[in-house]
């Protein structure tokens, strides 16, 4: 095995069986990371990118998961070069795991035992792999702590992981990663449940680890933002096959594969306004044995994004045409305040939380109002406000010039049928035991939409096949359609009452870069033969961009910033909104350009030191 | 901290006085009058007025209710009489001129039967039930855990599938139909060969002697007996929160750093996977205490619910009546001692 070569996977299969079928997970792959490199796995969900990093562990599930086939040969700092698939359990457990290969896992929530305290946590590793004292491992878990600028590391020492914040419980998986200084940091998804200020840390962190302690990085994202800020080569999966592999600035200057293309271009894009995101299937489809097949819309993903472009006139036009109509939906300073449960005899004033504080904005007939801001804004609890689904502190709602605060019930009611919302979550907002059929029939019956059944039944059909499914799909049950169907299904379900007004809660947020760009052409589709108002709340900027006339930024609990999006991205008047413009990860070819140069100093500066 | 096991001991404290307002309506509920039950047919009409007005019956409802409740009560204000002291047998904390403020152990009566006093029959025969409920408890709890963290691990095997089939069977027989069957079987049809009786208590009196004997092996079948459906239901318990636990993100970043499986399973599994486990063994451990009933009356042991049922057979009030309370403050004990114990096991429930 050559010195520098750190792994070496030589075509790897993984088989999962389940109901007696079996499905390659992984199909016959061959990569190598060489030392000091981080290579960055990009792929959808059920790409196998996953399997892939869990194999080289061995931690695949047995006995639903198996590697039927292939070698992982690894340059062990202690055992030399081996074959990791033909290592004993008991040297796996002592040697590689958590020694010289770590992981950091996607969901720092629960990828942390609740039960112990992080300085457990991270001093049982130290004392797993290293000969050390129980005082000496706790002065290495302070310094780890240190590593990834935790602030008070002693106090975070003795804390319960539900008492620390997303970012910092991130933290300190990497820090229980590093702590016994692993050659290979396997990372899947670690920024993918974060904020984007906090992603960008946690992304800095890593970057700093890489230069200052030459650790190699295996990066597993769906992100092709974060891949191109925190990789030197690039693959990308597809179906448990590498499509393609590449330096970094290949991959992103001319890709050769149409899956990349179409990848790279259905991304919704910060610096310049589409009508249309290209998407995937613009650039191939895939025939019924799953081979891919080219299809040549357009030549380039430059092209791609060209002739979508929607351009400054249009723009103008736009806007003007949108102010002249009078605001469907006002709403005056709105807030929602919950009490902060205080001891029962304290004298301290009572205290709350201001998830909404004094929020005015109206909003025009036929727009898309974007509502972004990081989580615990008061995003949600915003459009739960507007819907009346949440009672306000205090502030007033006005639909079409009548105050829906005042309402009684049974106008109420009417006001559920114009007014619809469309939730994130596609797995859980539709009820396993009701066919999709009957689901988007529950609302019209209620309403009294149709004459009768057969009548309503026609009206489905018709819907489905507005949101690209068909009659086929009406009596299916939920689970047998994929996340970005199901979505789809729930924006059927809440145009079946015609409403003049639909909110959507991070609708995309659950989906693959891919079917999200379907899914967001389809809601602009819509919106133009339906002719509803949308409010759009999502944490992602870029989305938002793409999809809204006017925007929203929301920090705790307060307008930050309000107006086109076109001018809060061209020019944020707001620290806030600058700062998490800037945090987003790009992709863009300058940027990846500069990482390349700084990368090759702290490279050499390394060597020196040596 | 403080104030989590203030607020249960308040809890607690309500729901023994409500026991003991049903306890107290129970006592006029019943039918027939406690003074025939007390003294034969024959007694002319003086005799059982006296008895009336010793026991308080001749006064009204309300007066009645706070005499009861003065008796219970560990602090109470009493006539300071020597007859008063004896009944009561309480220290003198504070003179208040003709009454005395003072404390005492709760006053339950005295049998109508017997005229022992209920307090002295209570608390001989509580301690063999604790002692039946514990071990059958224990029994329980230990064999219920190991062959559930085993049937989570051997999951979808053999031996997984017959230890489920099996508890299903332990859950679905009554506890009356388990205790004739194992008592017929093992006290009886084999109970020769191997020692045990079929009915027998723990202490018995030697015939010759007159010392007390302590007989263990007599605790093993009804303890055995008492178990078999706690034993059941924590199995099944075990198992699935066990498959709950494995299942979660944390599992597998332990496994990625590198511990082997049974400190994963031993440190990392078992503590998440203990608490609802927990929970229920200290309710089923407070139901035993009164579920033991059946079981003592099948095999002649002397405990709680046998002393009970033979009071009921002869319509000895106080003694039912004590019974009851002092179960019902079991119950609520122990339930507090299990919220303690979670609060122990899962920090985040400290926090609220």
């Amino acid at each position: 095995m050559n010195e520098d070569i750190l792994l070496e996977v030589k075509n790897l299969t993984v088989e999962f069986t389940a109901n007696k079928k079996i499905t390659q997970a992984v199909k016959n792959i061959s990569f190598t990371i060489k030392k000091g490199e981080s290579i960055g796995i990009v792929g959808e969900s059920g790409s196998g990118k996953s399997v892939t990093s869990l194999a080289i562990m061995r931690l695949i599930q047995h006995p639903a998961g198996k590697i039927t086939s292939g070698e992982i040969w690894f340059n062990s700092p202690t055992l030399g070069a081996v074959n990791l698939l033909e290592l004993t359990t008991k040297q796996m457990q002592n040697d590689i795991r958590g020694n010289e290969i770590a992981m950091i896992f996607q969901e720092p929530m629960t990828s942390l035992n609740p039960v112990y305290t992080c300085g457990n946590q991270v001093m049982e590793a130290i004392l797993l792999h290293q000969n050390v004292s129980k005082a000496e491992a706790r002065k290495r878990a302070i310094e780890t702590f240190d590593k990834v600028h935790l602030p008070f590391p002693e106090i975070i020492l003795n804390k319960y992981p539900h008492e620390l914040s997303g970012g910092q419980k991130q933290r300190v998986m990497i820090a229980m990663a590093l702590a016994c200084n692993p050659v290979l940091l396997i990372a899947d998804e670690p920024t993918t449940a974060l904020d984007v200020t906090v992603q960008a840390a946690i992304l800095e962190i890593l970057e700093e680890l890489r230069e200052k302690y030459g650790v190699s990085f295996m990066f597993i994202t769906h992100d092709l933002g974060v891949v191109a800020e925190v990789s030197d080569r690039v693959m990308v999966m597809y179906k448990g096959n590498i499509v393609e592999k590449n330096d970094v600035w290949d991959i992103f200057n001319s890709p050769q594969q149409p899956y990349t293309k179409g990848l790279l271009a259905c991304r919704p894009r910060l610096d310049f306004k589409m009508k249309v995101l290209p998407t995937v299937s613009d650039f191939m489809k895939t025939d019924d044995e799953g081979n891919m097949i080219e299809i040549k819309r357009y030549l380039s993903v430059g092209e791609a994004l060209m002739l979508n472009l929607e351009t400054d006139d249009e723009i103008e036009d736009r806007k003007k045409e949108l102010t002249m109509k009078k605001p469907v939906l006002v709403v005056e300073g709105l807030c929602k305040w919950f009490p902060i449960k205080k001891p029962f005899f304290s004298r301290k004033p009572q205290e709350y939380i201001k998830a909404v504080d004094d929020v005015s904005f109206n909003v025009y007939p036929g727009e898309t109002l974007g509502l972004v801001g990081e989580s615990g804004c008061g995003k949600t609890t915003l459009g739960r406000l507007i819907l009346r689904l949440l009672e306000p502190t205090s502030g007033n709602i006005f639909y079409e010039g009548e105050d829906i605060l005042q309402m009684k019930n049974k106008d109420m009611q009417l006001l559920r049928k114009e007014m619809q919302i469309i939730f994130q979550d596609p797995y859980s907002s539709l009820n396993p035991r009701l066919t999709i059929g009957n689901a988007i029939m529950e609302p019209m019956e209620l309403f009294g939409i149709g004459r009768n059944k057969q009548e309503r039944k026609d009206m489905i059909i018709n819907l489905l096949e507005k949101v690209s499914l068909g009659s086929e799909h009406f009596n299916r049950y939920p689970h047998e359609f994929s996340g970005g169907q199901r979505q789809r299904i729930c924006i059927a379900r809440a145009l079946s009452v015609n409403p003049k007004f639909i909110i959507c809660d991070e609708s995309v947020s659950a989906l693959d870069v891919s079917v999200q760009a379907q899914v967001l052409n389809l809601l602009n589709d819509l919106k133009e033969e339906f002719h509803f108002t949308n409010i759009f709340i999502s944490h992602d900027l870029s989305v938002i961009k793409f999809l809204a006339d006017r925007m929203i930024v929301m920090n705790k609990g307060k307008i930050e910033e309000f107006g086109f999006s076109e001018d809060i991205y061209a020019s944020p008047s707001s620290e806030y909104t600058k700062n998490l413009i800037k945090a987003i990860p790009k992709g863009e070819l300058d940027d990846i350009h500069r990482n390349q140069l700084r990368r090759k100093e702290a490279a050499a500066m390394r060597k020196a030191v040596f | 901290m403080i104030k989590f096991i203030l607020q249960r001991l308040g809890y607690g404290f309500l729901v023994i006085l409500g026991v003991v307002m049903v306890v107290f309506l129970l006592f006029f509920t019943v039918p027939g009058d406690p003074v025939s039950m007390m003294v034969d047919q024959q007694a002319d009409k003086t005799i059982r007025d006296a008895i009336r007005k010793d026991l308080g019956l001749d006064q009204p409802l309300h007066t009645q209710l706070y005499m009861y409740m003065r008796d219970l009560s560990p602090v109470s204000v009493h006539p300071d009489t020597p007859k008063e002291k004896e009944k009561y047998g309480f220290a003198r904390l504070i003179p208040l001129g003709e009454s005395v403020f003072v404390l005492k152990y709760p006053y339950l009566g005295r049998s109508f039967q017997t005229n022992q006093k209920v307090s002295d029959i209570v608390s001989q025969r509580v301690s063999l039930t604790i002692i039946l409920a514990l071990a059958a408890m224990f029994f329980a709890t230990v064999v219920g855990i190991t062959l559930g963290i085993f049937a989570a691990l051997k999951q979808n095997t053999f031996w997984d599938g017959f230890i489920s089939v099996v508890s299903v069977f332990g859950i679905s027989t009554p506890s009356f139909v388990a205790a004739s069957i194992i008592s017929l079987i093992f006290g009886y049809m084999i109970g020769p060969y191997i020692g045990l009786n079929g009915i027998g208590t723990l202490w018995e009196i030697d015939p010759i002697s007159g010392n007390k004997i302590l007989h263990l092996k007599n605790l093993i079948l009804p303890a055995l007996t008492l178990g078999i459906r706690p034993l059941a239901i924590i199995v099944q318990l075990t198992r699935s929160s066990m498959l709950e636990v494995l299942s979660q993100d944390y599992i597998r970043t332990a496994r990625a750093k590198g511990l082997s499986n049974y400190k994963v399973i031993v440190k990392h599994a078992l503590k998440n996977a203990l608490n609802p486990v927990v929970s229920t063994i200290s309710n089923w451990l407070a139901s035993l205490l009164a579920g033991a009933f059946f079981i003592e009356t099948i095999f002649d042991y002397k405990g709680l619910g046998f002393e009970t049922i033979q009071a009921l057979d002869r319509r000895d009030l106080p003694i039912i009546m004590g019974a009851t309370l002092v179960v019902a403050s079991v119950f609520v004990i122990i339930n507090l001692i299990a919220d303690l114990l979670y609060a122990v096991i899962d920090p985040r429930i400290r926090l609220n």
